[in-house]
């Protein structure tokens, strides 16, 4: 009577067991090499309380010749994210082609594109942005190739998962019945991948504005360099509402793609 | 082929005209039309916007080949301090990642809206982080660098504020996507609300909460990587700083690092998730 049933099952428990000790020593290991001691944030707490009092709320307009200038800038990040998403989209596109080993005319060299997308993923955009400063020099112009080459490589990736996902039956029975390249990418790939590209296309844009601001604070402009500049300075009230704008900017970005992907979904 | 011909011509013309037969949906794909076209006009918008000196952009292009060629020159002399400082970032990485889990599990209670019950309480929380979520991460951490001054502490606080709001978000998530039915009885039976998270909801959000775990470490490092470049510590200020010291050895080294580390978290991870289906 008294023995207990065990609810979960065993190899169940002992998956989580491990995660939990390997959490563990992960959280000991880095505790330990970073001397990072969580008790400093709360003996800093007043010198918290007072930054957010006093320097930080409220939020103050800038001096009013200045308005325009910022919505200006909010007006550079939003076109840097969007038309560098959509020129590595169309580049992404015909790449991802021959990414594809079911698709591609070359089946041998998908490996290779697929390798070369992943190293230039797996390179932070800030880093991108940096290299590229160094040989381009700074300026809007680099910060959108930056954006370009990251983008371009998540979208590889994503539209060769889309296209070994959806299509393959389809474009089998095509170069069976002898569909040319070209007939068996309009025919089967485009109308069956569509809409899980564009739905990939909207994710890589809400992920670009935040990227977009970021490459913009090192020096590609936009609102990201007119945040920094403030901060630099000491203006934190007109920092902060700075930074209610990208938020607000931010928000509306996210509730457009998701009203879009909904009705490109249907 | 020749019998195909023939045949064709004795059909009636008005077969013969008509050889294709419309496949597609018209009404399907008015959307997508409609929606690329407005995306190539809203492009070809903002390039001119934003007004790059095309001409010059290209003319610089064979410097790139330059860069990268010296970044080829791995230097490792310094390796000393390009593996301290990665050793730093993982940590950081680690660290703002853990401390977040547990925050993120408490808020995400309170986001919920069926742990608690407490409509307003969970549409504050949610507003509160989808602002937090808004911001990018080194906004907050130039923020905290002022309040805590150099060090990990700015970074790993700087790193939680947005690693905690995507985990509330998405751990309420997955808490909401628990049955009524399981709560239901559980309340018919008077437990209290917090046994009741502990013993139905949490348990079975389990498995999930590990895969977004999984899935926002690459992320963390990814940004603990960019953090140094706006003024933290770790392997980006040495990214930064060496390659506008045009030391480029050193640099490629770090990059090369970066990816390595990248690399292995993402395949580590493809091989879980293929392990969990």
């Amino acid at each position: 009577m008294k023995q207990r049933i065990p609810l979960i099952a065993r190899d169940q428990k002992r998956l989580y067991t491990w995660f939990l000790i390997i959490f563990a020593v992960l959280f000991a290991a880095a505790t330990f090499f970073t001397g990072f001691n969580p008790g400093v944030l709360i003996a800093n707490g007043d010198a918290f309380w007072s930054f957010i009092t006093e320097d930080f709320l409220p939020p103050a307009l800038p001096a009013s010749g200045k308005i325009a200038n910022i919505l200006s800038s909010v007006l550079v990040t939003l076109a840097l994210a969007l038309s560098s998403t959509a020129v590595a989209a169309v580049l992404a596109f015909f790449v991802s082609l021959f990414g594809s080993e079911t698709i591609s005319p070359f089946p041998k060299c998908a490996k290779f594109v697929r390798g070369f997308a992943t190293f230039l993923r797996n390179i932070p955009a800030l880093v991108w942005a940096f290299i590229l400063f160094s040989s381009l020099g700074i300026g809007t112009g680099v910060g959108f190739v930056a954006l370009c080459i990251t983008s371009f490589a998540f979208m590889v990736r994503a539209f060769v998962e889309t296209m070994e996902d959806v299509s393959e039956d389809c474009i089998e029975s095509l170069s069976a019945v002898g569909a040319s390249f070209p007939q068996r990418v309009s025919q089967a790939v485009l109308p069956s991948c569509m809409s899980g590209f564009l739905s990939w296309f909207l994710y890589c844009i809400e992920v670009n504005i935040r990227a977009s601001t970021i490459v913009g604070m090192v020096g590609g402009g936009g609102v990201g360099l007119t945040l920094f500049s403030y901060i630099k300075s000491f203006q934190y009230d007109i920092a902060l509402s700075i930074i209610l704008l990208i938020a607000v900017m931010v928000i509306v970005v996210d509730q457009i793609t998701a009203r879009l992907r909904k009705e490109i979904g249907k | 082929m020749k019998d195909l011909s023939i045949q064709e011509k004795a059909a009636p013309s008005g077969f013969a005209r008509q050889k294709r037969i419309p496949v597609g949906c018209k009404d399907k794909n008015r959307a997508t039309g409609w929606f690329l076209l407005g995306t190539a006009v809203l492009t070809v918008i903002s390039i001119a916007y934003l007004g790059i000196d095309w001409g010059k952009l290209f003319s610089r292009i064979p410097d790139i080949g330059v860069v990268f060629w010296k970044l080829l020159h791995l230097d490792f002399s310094n390796m000393d301090l390009i593996g301290s400082s990665l050793l730093e970032t993982v940590s950081i990485a680690v660290l703002s990642l853990l401390y977040s889990l547990i925050l993120g599990v408490i808020f995400g209670m309170l986001a919920a809206k069926n742990v608690f019950r407490l409509p307003v309480l969970s549409v504050i929380v949610q507003s509160f982080f989808t602002f937090l979520r808004a911001v990018p991460t080194p906004v907050w951490v130039l923020l905290m660098l002022v309040c805590l001054g150099m060090g990990p502490e700015a970074g790993v606080a700087g790193l939680c504020v947005h690693t905690t709001a995507f985990f509330t978000r998405s751990f309420a998530q997955s808490f909401e996507s628990i049955p009524d039915e399981t709560i239901e009885a559980l309340e018919a039976t008077g437990t209290s609300r917090l046994s009741i998270f502990c013993n139905a909801i949490f348990p079975t959000a389990l498995s999930q909460i590990v895969a977004w775990t999984g899935m926002r470490l690459e992320t963390n490092f990814s940004e603990c990587a960019i953090l140094g470049m706006v003024g933290a510590g770790g392997i980006g200020y040495v990214i930064s700083t060496s390659l506008q010291g045009y030391d480029y050895g050193t640099a490629g080294t770090a990059i090369l690092l970066v990816f390595v580390i990248a690399y292995l978290i993402e395949r580590i991870f493809v091989r879980i998730k293929k392990k969990f289906r």
